[in-house]
């Protein structure tokens, strides 16, 4: 008995020995991260971008493969499924954690399956509107959508995307309705503002277009202001109990060891905090936005909830 | 400005520009040749190596690649009946019937130069009227669109060769294949049958894959002669001299053609412009236009060479084209260069209304070296093609079984999916059957590609108007669209009576 003892402490103590070896010499081969979308992509730059600077940091070169299709979840399949050794990572975005799980059948569960390493950006969206509306506020808008329902008609980069969901959760909280013109992705849902082909669009990267005064932003559906436009409100600034959380960040496939995440957390947080990073960002007109796991955890598991709940409310449930 | 431009032009002076383009050339006519592999592809793959390079060769690699992968595509349309990238579909008619007779270097001979002329024209199109040309190409809303695409159907319509009934009844099948997937308005599924790999659709490399290669082989196996090589049986009985002389291209056979390549060019560019139309539509387009004005009408689809200049011309000058919004609006128009601007963005340049401010030497950089890049591509086109003909002698089991594997990785790699490899397969016998019962295959391809945007654009048009379709009436630049297919349709219908009634 006291052998069998001393024969169990003395495994236990060389498993944890082995591990925490292991995870000293961690990374050992090169770092793969799975993209959702396709090269050249704003996802897929930034992580290259990230990456190039990480690379140095780790001591070894890191993969970036693009997965694209079934709107982001084939690549989060994939990541879900991958060893939990730190060497298969993903990146994700909201719709495929935030939105899709509870629209279609997704053989992952963005909660359950993946450990938070950190977020780095997320764009933000803007109710944006042609120069010429005469909306020139968000109440505008609703009065407009109050009094004439579903005469206004507003753009996105498609149905059942954050943005639509987003706005026809606004419709209910105001009582206004609008007609949704769904796009091929956001540049030509902007195309249709820049034309005046709708009455407004709910689209990300807007700065230059607003700067060139070809468009106004009327509000930011993010939880915070976009820095480059303080005077532009949130919903919440307007009373309205509704956010889309836009997220770009990094996830592990559960179990994987703690001490490789908060190496991997450290070493990208590091990266994106870097001159070049955001110099970088600034010229592609992409926001930096850190979280480190903790926050970045408690963000992906508050908005699937949300997402989940609301979608149930709209009567949306596949 | 013009110190931009000087500056610009100085930038390229080096030879690591130069070097860059011709690599991007090479890779852009070889993967350009093989069915499946495209552009798309090969600028994807060449992203993480434009990260190292610097700005101005990173960017004319890639610009190579995309001038000349549709170049390439006409390659193998010419020689094998299989149009390398879809944009070549259309040069098929005349192409290959021309390659039959033994003049396949000859198509090829005007497939380069009528590429080149499409490049030249688009870019200084481009580098003179870019900030008018977006404003323009921005009228362009839902209704605009929707009347542009039933145009382009209704021209397109008429050129099936052959039966008409059989031309408009694949052509309904392709708009039929084009509704497969995630209804775009709604959401829902259609025609998925519960299979998770078609919920987004069907891919277009596979479908065209299928239809044009897949079939093709299928007809060969069953050909006891080497019915498509007649070409090597007749070099030997031909003298080398003779055959020279047939494959000749003079200066005097593209000058008559400068009105087909004139209008064709026009075409590709206000194609260009327009996001999500690509560059299919309009080679087919100007390919009908280039039909229905000529004076000899009935020689096309028999191997002529205005039959191939045209859609060359067309697809070439969407190039140009299609960079105007995605410079001056930041907008891409096609797959290939939403993947251009993420190069340019990895490069620190954003496309849109501040590029020619804050990034106006590179921008004319690009734009000259575009144009200065047609001359290494009409020679590395006129080398590879030397050696491209000579395939046609090889042993048909070699040629056929590698354009087998090519294909299989072709439609494999647009998404990583074994789907796709299936529903390539399913598309060769839907191809191999339609062929043997004399039904044309474009028109199928033509109504899976305009499917897509007319639908939208058609629902959007009609959110928009509350299902009022005056909505294509009341909006001037619709109407014209509108009335000019109506006139087309009413024109063709009669002349159909006419003819029916001299017999």
């Amino acid at each position: 008995m006291k052998n069998t003892f001393k024969l169990l402490v003395l495994s236990l103590s060389l498993i944890f020995l082995m591990s925490s070896l292991a995870c000293a010499a961690y990374p050992e081969r090169p770092i793969k991260i799975l993209i959702p979308y396709g090269a050249g992509g704003t996802t897929d730059i930034g992580v290259r971008m990230l990456a190039s600077i990480v690379e140095k940091d780790l001591g070894q070169p890191i993969v970036v493969e693009n997965k694209p299709g079934g709107s982001g979840t084939i690549a989060l399949a994939a990541g879900a499924k991958a060893a939990a050794d730190g060497y298969t990572l993903t990146a994700v975005t909201s719709s495929p954690m935030f939105i899709t799980p509870h629209l279609r059948n997704v053989s992952y569960n963005p909660i359950e399956d993946f450990t938070a390493i950190m977020n780095y950006s997320g764009p933000y969206h803007g109710i944006t509107v042609p120069a010429s509306s005469d909306w020139k506020s968000f109440e505008d808008m609703v009065k407009y959508g109050k009094a004439n329902p579903n005469k206004g008609t507003y753009g996105t980069a498609g149905t059942f995307g954050g943005a639509h969901i987003s706005m026809l959760y606004v419709e209910k909280l105001t009582g206004s309705t609008f007609t949704h013109l769904p796009f091929k992705g956001s540049a030509a849902a902007t195309a249709a503002i820049l034309g005046g082909h709708v009455n407004f669009g709910i689209v990300p990267q807007y700065a230059d277009h607003v700067e060139a005064g070809n468009v106004r932003v009327l509000a930011v559906l993010d939880g915070t202001r976009d820095p480059d436009f303080p005077n532009v409100p949130t919903l919440r600034d307007l009373g309205y109990d509704w956010e889309f959380a836009s997220v770009v960040g990094l996830v592990a496939p559960a179990g994987t060891d703690s001490s490789i995440i908060s190496k991997l957390e450290k070493a990208f947080i590091a990266a994106a905090n870097t001159a070049e990073f955001k110099e970088f960002m600034k010229k592609a007109n992409l926001p930096i936005r850190i979280m480190n796991s903790e926050e970045f955890s408690g963000v992906l598991k508050k908005n699937y909830l949300g997402y989940q709940g609301a979608i149930k409310e709209l009567n949306l449930t596949k | 400005m013009f110190t931009d431009f000087l500056t610009g032009f100085a930038l390229l002076l080096d030879w690591s520009v130069l070097v860059a383009n011709i690599i991007g050339i090479v890779i852009g006519t070889i993967v350009g040749a093989i069915p499946g592999l495209g552009p798309v592809i090969a600028i994807a793959v060449l992203i993480p190596v434009t990260f190292v390079l610097p700005t101005v060769p990173a960017i004319m690699l890639l610009l190579g690649v995309y001038q000349a992968g549709i170049y390439g595509g006409s390659i193998s349309a010419v020689l094998f009946n299989i149009p390398g990238v879809p944009a070549a579909a259309a040069t098929v008619y005349d192409g290959f019937p021309m390659a039959q007779r033994g003049e396949g270097s000859r198509a090829l001979k005007i497939a380069l130069y009528s590429s080149t002329f499409g490049n030249i024209f688009s870019c200084l199109v481009l580098l003179l009227v870019a900030a008018p040309l977006a404003s323009i190409a921005l009228r362009f809303g839902p209704p605009e669109l929707a009347a542009l695409l039933l145009l382009a159907l209704t021209v397109i319509a008429g050129v099936s060769g052959g039966s008409m009934l059989k031309g408009l009844l694949t052509g309904l099948l392709g708009l039929l294949f084009s509704t497969v997937g995630l209804d775009p308005i709604w959401g829902t599924f259609r025609f998925t049958m519960e299979i998770p790999e078609l919920e987004n659709g069907l891919a277009l490399v596979p479908v065209l894959i299928g239809l044009f290669a897949i079939s093709e082989l299928l007809i060969q196996v069953g050909k006891p002669d080497p019915a498509l090589l007649m070409k090597s049986s007749q070099q030997s009985q031909e003298s080398a001299k003779e055959l020279a002389a047939k494959n000749h291209v003079s200066l005097l056979e593209l000058w008559k053609m400068k009105g087909v390549m004139f209008y064709s060019a026009l075409i590709g560019i206000g194609f260009g412009i327009l996001p999500g139309i690509g560059s299919t539509t309009p080679a087919f387009m100007s390919y009908a236009f280039a039909k229905q004005k000529s004076k000899h009408p009935e020689k096309f689809g028999t191997g002529i060479a205005e039959g191939v200049a045209a859609p060359e011309t067309a697809n070439n000058a969407v190039t140009g084209g299609a960079l105007i919004p995605l410079l001056s609006l930041g907008i891409p128009g096609d797959a290939v260069t939403a993947i251009i601007l993420g190069a340019l963005m990895l490069q620190g340049i954003t496309p849109g209304p501040f590029v020619f401010r804050d990034n106006g030497v590179e921008v004319y950089a690009f734009l000259i070296g575009l144009i200065l890049s047609t001359v290494p591509t009409l020679i590395v086109g006129r080398i590879f093609l030397r050696y491209a003909v000579k395939v046609l002698t090889l042993k048909r089991s070699l040629i056929f079984s590698t354009v087998l594997i090519m294909c299989v990785v072709g439609s494999f790699s647009v998404n990583n999916s074994v789907a796709d490899i299936a529903i390539m397969c399913v598309f060769g016998f839907i191809g191999y059957a339609l062929r043997i019962y004399n039904f044309p295959l474009p028109p199928l391809l033509i109504g899976f590609v305009i499917g897509k945007g007319f639908e939208e654009a058609l629902r959007q048009s009609l959110l928009v108007s509350q299902g009022s379709v005056m909505i294509f009436l009341q909006k001037p630049i619709a109407a014209v669209f509108v009335v000019l297919s109506a006139i087309i349709l009413l024109w063709s219908m009669w002349s159909a009576y006419k003819t029916s009634k001299s017999r």
